[in-house]
């Protein structure tokens, strides 16, 4: 049996227990039984720990934190399905044939073949790894990843319902976050460095020769649905504990500043971590604001939260989300309201 | 964390996903709509579980596939979203999001042609309905009783409101919908958070810039009603 390398010496459940300071007689404690352990502690303590959480504010993160978790887990399967198809069936050689030889001429085509993912941005961070482990240069997967959850054909339907007599608030979100993804793979293709992606995100998938494509699948995606799940759980606490702190009240108090609404906005849409289907609609009831703000919302949405970040950090590390993550920002605000300025007939 | 807590962590995952689609507590998280893909969810991520833990005990104890690739300590997250489901069960979303909201009253962007009000005497209005009507001051309410579901706040103004939540995805995008009661003695001893039918007439103007845009409704009948299925307005 392999010595278990697991690292149940950090968890922070069982401090100690785990980790004796002299090599024990007996076996390290396996994962597996500090998950009993806490499993059992968790049933016993039901009753008290139901009595501590019975504050209303608590109350109203933890339904946030389990409605963010249950609303994105779809999508998020919907990501390791499609990146374990890829891995399985689509061999490296048939996507480099697919995509233009040069990276700068690429990019738009991974921003276009964006709108073929119908989902929100959960489902598009294990697709990109994958696109990028499969030998696509990064800058290709990237714009992937920052296109395919706000140009697809589900958002943008959802945002003709959601602004019913504004069309062109449809066609300003498309070319705003086209914009940024294309921007942003342009920029990684002139700037970006291959070192600041952690190593484990480039390494090709371990090749099992003697098995079929059905166990490669699966593999793969039991695979990547473990090692991004938890990052999703973790920007789910982040929106929700922010949920809470963050006072809406600030909102009401922007009305006709366009140029302070903007800033707000982004900042808010970093926070809320909305699904980019449901952000659509919260865009539409802050209608103390103008459009160009709202535009804003849109556009950073998708491209940059909390829940996003946390899952480009597990997926790339977090060397290249501190990066990513802030360029990404600036560069989306920048695109909204160009965007706001050519197709809405200027910031007003 | 070792393979095989993994997949019991997808397990239990899975499980918890299948459990709130099959009571239907998932309508205290996200829209009926999502169900399907809850489900579908749910069982994709218990398949892949199964599906390791059986392809393990297949090959034996010492089964090679996935050694040595660790996805350190982040997996140990997913245990929090099967502990709240399992054992916490967070409520629906009530008062306190309502309060805390209190700032972004959303005026719906609608057009202005309203059809008629269901024929009968006290018709039973969609919160959201309601408001959209009275903040447009649309004359089709006017001098009609209508019926609302909903649940009680209690403002730190003293006011009492009558609340629904109206969500667009999940309850994180949750904003809310208050109609103002008035018109009758004991209002302030309702009970925070409890539901009840209540039967009234719009004030009309009501709904302006001055009250944020909240409409008040002159009660005539009220009476404690069980919290629907179904906790918020789509």
């Amino acid at each position: 049996m392999p010595t278990p390398t697991s690292p149940v010496t950090g968890h922070a459940r069982t401090p100690g227990r785990a980790s004796p300071p002299v090599p024990a007689p007996w076996r390290r404690l396996t994962s597996l039984e500090v998950l009993c352990a806490v499993l059992v502690l968790a049933l016993l303590a039901q009753r008290p720990l139901s009595r501590i959480l019975d504050v209303p504010a608590i109350r109203t993160g933890a339904t946030v934190f389990v409605a963010v978790c249950v609303q994105a887990m779809p999508f998020l399967v919907l990501g390791v399905l499609v990146s374990g198809l890829i891995a399985a069936f689509v061999p490296p050689s048939a996507l480099r044939r697919v995509l233009p030889r040069r990276t700068s001429a690429a990019v738009p085509v991974a921003g276009v073949a964006g709108m073929l993912l119908p989902g929100c941005e959960c489902a598009s961070v294990p697709v990109s790894r994958r696109l990028m482990q499969q030998g696509v240069p990064p800058a290709v997967a990237l714009t992937f990843l920052l296109a395919a959850p706000a140009v697809n054909p589900v958002v943008l339907v959802s945002t003709v319902v959601a602004f019913p007599g504004e069309p062109r608030m449809v066609a300003a979100r498309f070319l705003g976050s086209l914009g940024t993804a294309v921007v942003m793979g342009w920029l990684w293709t002139r700037f970006g460095r291959v070192e600041w992606i952690a190593k484990r995100a480039l390494r090709q998938p371990p090749r099992y020769p003697d098995r079929g494509a059905l166990a490669v699948f699966t593999e793969t995606a039991r695979h990547d649905l473990v090692a991004s799940g938890g990052f999703l759980v973790l920007g789910g606490l982040t929106a929700a504990a922010l949920n809470v702190l963050v006072p809406a009240s600030w909102m009401a108090s922007l009305a006709g500043q366009v140029l302070l609404g903007i800033l707000v906005l982004a900042l808010l849409a970093v926070v809320l971590a909305l699904c980019s289907e449901a952000d659509a609609f919260v865009a539409a009831s802050l209608s103390m604001l103008p459009l160009p703000p709202r535009l804003v919302f849109l556009v950073v949405g998708p491209a940059v939260d909390v829940k996003l970040v946390a899952l480009q950090a597990g997926a790339f590390g977090r060397g290249f989300a501190a990066r990513f993550a802030p360029l990404t920002f600036v560069v989306a605000i920048g695109c909204a309201v160009l965007a706001g300025v050519l197709v809405l007939g200027g910031v007003r | 964390m070792r393979r095989e807590t993994q997949n019991v962590l997808l397990v239990l995952l899975g499980g918890a996903l299948l459990k709130i689609a099959w009571t239907g507590s998932y309508l205290r998280y996200v829209k009926p709509s999502l169900l399907p893909f809850l489900v579908a969810a749910g069982m994709v991520i218990l398949a892949l579980g199964m599906v390791a833990i059986g392809r393990d005990l297949r090959a034996g104890r010492a089964s090679d596939i996935g050694h040595g690739e660790h996805a350190g300590r982040s997996p140990w997250l997913l245990l929090l979203p099967v502990l709240a489901i399992f054992l916490v069960s967070p409520p629906a979303l009530g008062a306190d999001a309502v309060a805390r909201s209190a700032g972004a009253v959303p005026v719906p962007e609608r057009s202005i042609d309203f059809p008629p009000l269901p024929a009968g005497p006290a018709p039973a209005l969609r919160m959201s309905d309601f408001v959209t009507r009275a903040v447009w001051n649309s004359t089709s309410l006017h001098g009609r009783d209508v019926r609302l579901l909903g649940f009680v706040v209690h403002d730190t103004d003293g006011g009492s409101y009558l609340a629904r939540l109206v969500i667009a995805c999940c309850a994180a995008d949750a904003t809310p919908l208050k109609v103002r009661l008035t018109g009758r003695d004991g209002l302030a001893g309702l009970p925070q958070d409890g539901w009840f039918e209540v039967r009234g007439q719009v004030v009309p103007g009501s709904a302006g810039p001055d009250s944020r845009f909240v409409p008040a409704l002159t009660v005539s009948e009220l009476r404690p009603a069980p919290a629907p299925a179904a906790p918020y307005e789509f």
